[in-house]
């Protein structure tokens, strides 16, 4: 007995040693450097400060990030969510031929990296673009329009680019719900939409908190589509970061941003799951 | 009465209004990624789509640019062996979950998804952070991140592939006197060897696709190909990106079939599908 555990133990070592040593050591460390003092010679002093978090919350230009920061990941997560949920409710009830193809289209785009789909994105919506060169066409409009470096570039690649991570979660709610709630409905009478509006949606709650909380911590984090989409103005809360560790070199600030993104990444899990698990005891 | 299908017994209309919107979520989930492949065969310096001719130009300005091949190549080498280290520690961590640890396991697969949970960008500027405390190559660093970001892929396609085993057969071997090893290395292993190779794949399309963790530990010679794309495409756009981007898209639809072809490509993603 004594020794299956210590060849558990022994088993599980290395797993434990990178999640210890390289991934939470290091970040508690960066975390707690927010709290010292910046220093242009040394990266940063001993000294304990109140200054790094006073700056990023009062200067009007890291507000501004902040306030920019909430509203591209609030607007994307609603609108990933609005374009999710038919397709997961497809899935989910689909049994025809072609289901595994179709559940593949979505998951393949998730694995091609996200260079290659905020690049699709830049010709779909550069001056040369297809959408421009679509509405020149119609006769919409006479010249291109500034489609690209607008917080509209920015939240329509979000959308496509997470919303796989809206759609499983969803697809696994809707699979997992008990079909005969739906028939004991129907039997006494309810048309499909009320059926739908009160047994399917709110059946539907785990994976929609799931999938928002998903959505809303990767478009807080993102840096690489609002830097190319976006262009060099619209810096987000993870380009603020970057800006800070390799350009200004300012770790204690950036440090603070990112205490800022966990604590905000925390509240938005905390305050999704008390709000599920609150309505679904009501 | 009306025939009722598998969409929940809706009515013509709204189900043709759905059958609609499906479809334009697949040409939205598609379309930027068809687009680039044509745009690849762009013979002009536009990113335009349609493309105005057919031609190989940018896959030749693709292979004869030492800085993209370089971090290709350089991509492909860091992807095997972060597939490779993050397959075997998964192995060994699902493993010990399921047949040292079976009480505790639900704590122990929350705790292998622990990467899952942090933003990778604070992954990635722990690693740099670490490298100014500690002195250890870039490269190495690197590699570790990805190995960690790979773990939590790894660790839940092989536990559900080592759930799949018939502990019969492991008791089998031990009642013939088998040791633990030798069961573990003739019975097991080879019993998910399909999961072992998906898991594998998988984890090198995670580290291939990679961003985040690369951003800030890619020095010059040592620079992945994301990252080689994203400072390119920082201060000029061609369609040489169109190019590139269309073979990793290539690479990727090859590789993620065989995983599909292996164990499904659903069970790696750890969709949930119980039906009730």
């Amino acid at each position: 007995m004594t020794e299956t555990r210590r060849a558990g133990w022994l088993f599980v070592t290395p797993i434990g040693l990178l999640y210890l040593l390289i991934l939470l050591a290091p970040l508690s460390y960066f975390l707690l450097l927010s709290i010292f003092k910046y220093s242009a010679f040394e990266m940063y002093l001993f000294e304990p400060t109140a200054e790094n978090y006073q700056r990023l919350l009062f200067d009007p230009y890291y507000r501004g990030v902040i306030y920019r920061t909430l509203r591209i990941a609030a607007t994307t997560t609603v609108f990933t969510l609005l374009v999710a949920y038919p397709l997961a409710y497809f899935l989910a009830r689909y049994g025809g031929p072609g289901r595994g193809v179709l559940m593949f289209l979505v998951i393949a785009p998730l694995m091609s990296g996200v260079i290659v789909r905020t690049y699709g994105w830049i010709v779909l919506l550069g001056a040369e673009g297809t959408i421009n060169t679509a509405l020149i066409w119609l006769g919409a409009i006479q010249r291109p329009i500034q489609i690209l470096r607008t917080e509209f570039a920015v939240i329509m690649a979000m959308v496509h680019i997470l919303l796989p991570y809206m759609v499983f979660p969803l697809f696994s709610a809707i699979v997992a719900q008990e079909r005969n709630l739906e028939q004991a409905a129907r039997t006494l009478g309810a048309s499909n939409l009320r059926i739908f509006l009160e047994v399917t949606l709110p059946l539907s709650r785990p994976g929609i908190v799931m999938g928002s909380v998903l959505v809303f911590t990767l478009t807080a984090g993102a840096i690489v589509t609002p830097q190319l989409l976006g262009g060099k103005e619209m810096k987000v809360l993870g380009i603020l970061i970057y800006d800070l560790v390799l350009t200004t070199l300012n770790w204690p600030l950036a440090s603070a941003v990112a205490s800022l993104l966990v604590l905000l990444q925390f509240s938005v899990i905390v305050l999704y799951f008390r709000g599920a698990r609150g309505r679904a005891a009501a | 009465m009306p025939r009722r299908d598998e969409i929940g017994g809706w009515g013509a209309l709204p189900r043709f209004i759905g059958a609609a919107a499906v479809t334009l979520t697949y040409l939205f989930l598609l379309a930027p990624i068809v687009i680039v492949i044509f745009t690849s065969f762009n013979p002009t310096e536009a990113n335009a789509f349609p493309p105005t001719g057919l031609s190989l130009r940018w896959y030749h300005e693709f292979a004869e640019s030492d800085g993209f091949v370089s971090a290709f190549l350089f991509s492909l080498w860091l992807g095997i062996l972060a597939a490779i280290g993050a397959t075997a520690i998964g192995f060994l961590a699902a493993y010990a979950l399921l047949r040292f640890f079976a009480r505790r396991r639900e704590l122990g697969q929350a705790l292998t998804m622990l990467p899952m949970m942090i933003p990778h960008v604070l992954i990635s500027i722990s690693l740099v952070f670490m490298l100014t405390v500690v002195e250890l190559p870039e490269t190495l660093t690197l590699l570790l991140g990805h190995i960690i970001i790979c773990l939590p892929f790894t660790v839940a396609g092989i536990l559900s592939s080592l759930d799949a085993v018939d502990r019969n057969l492991e008791h089998a071997a031990f009642t013939l006197g088998a040791s633990r090893a030798r069961v573990m290395w003739e019975v097991t292993l080879p019993l998910i060897a399909p999961g072992l190779l998906s898991a594998l794949i998988f984890a090198f399309i995670v580290s291939f696709g990679d961003v985040y963790i690369a951003l800030f530990l890619s020095g010059p010679g040592k620079t992945t190909l994301p990252i080689e794309i994203f400072n390119y495409m920082n201060w000029q756009s061609t369609p040489v990106i169109a190019a590139i981007t269309s073979v990793q898209v290539a690479m990727i639809v090859v590789l993620g079939l065989a995983i599909e072809r292996l164990v499904g490509l659903r069970h790696v993603m750890r969709i949930e599908e119980t039906r009730r």
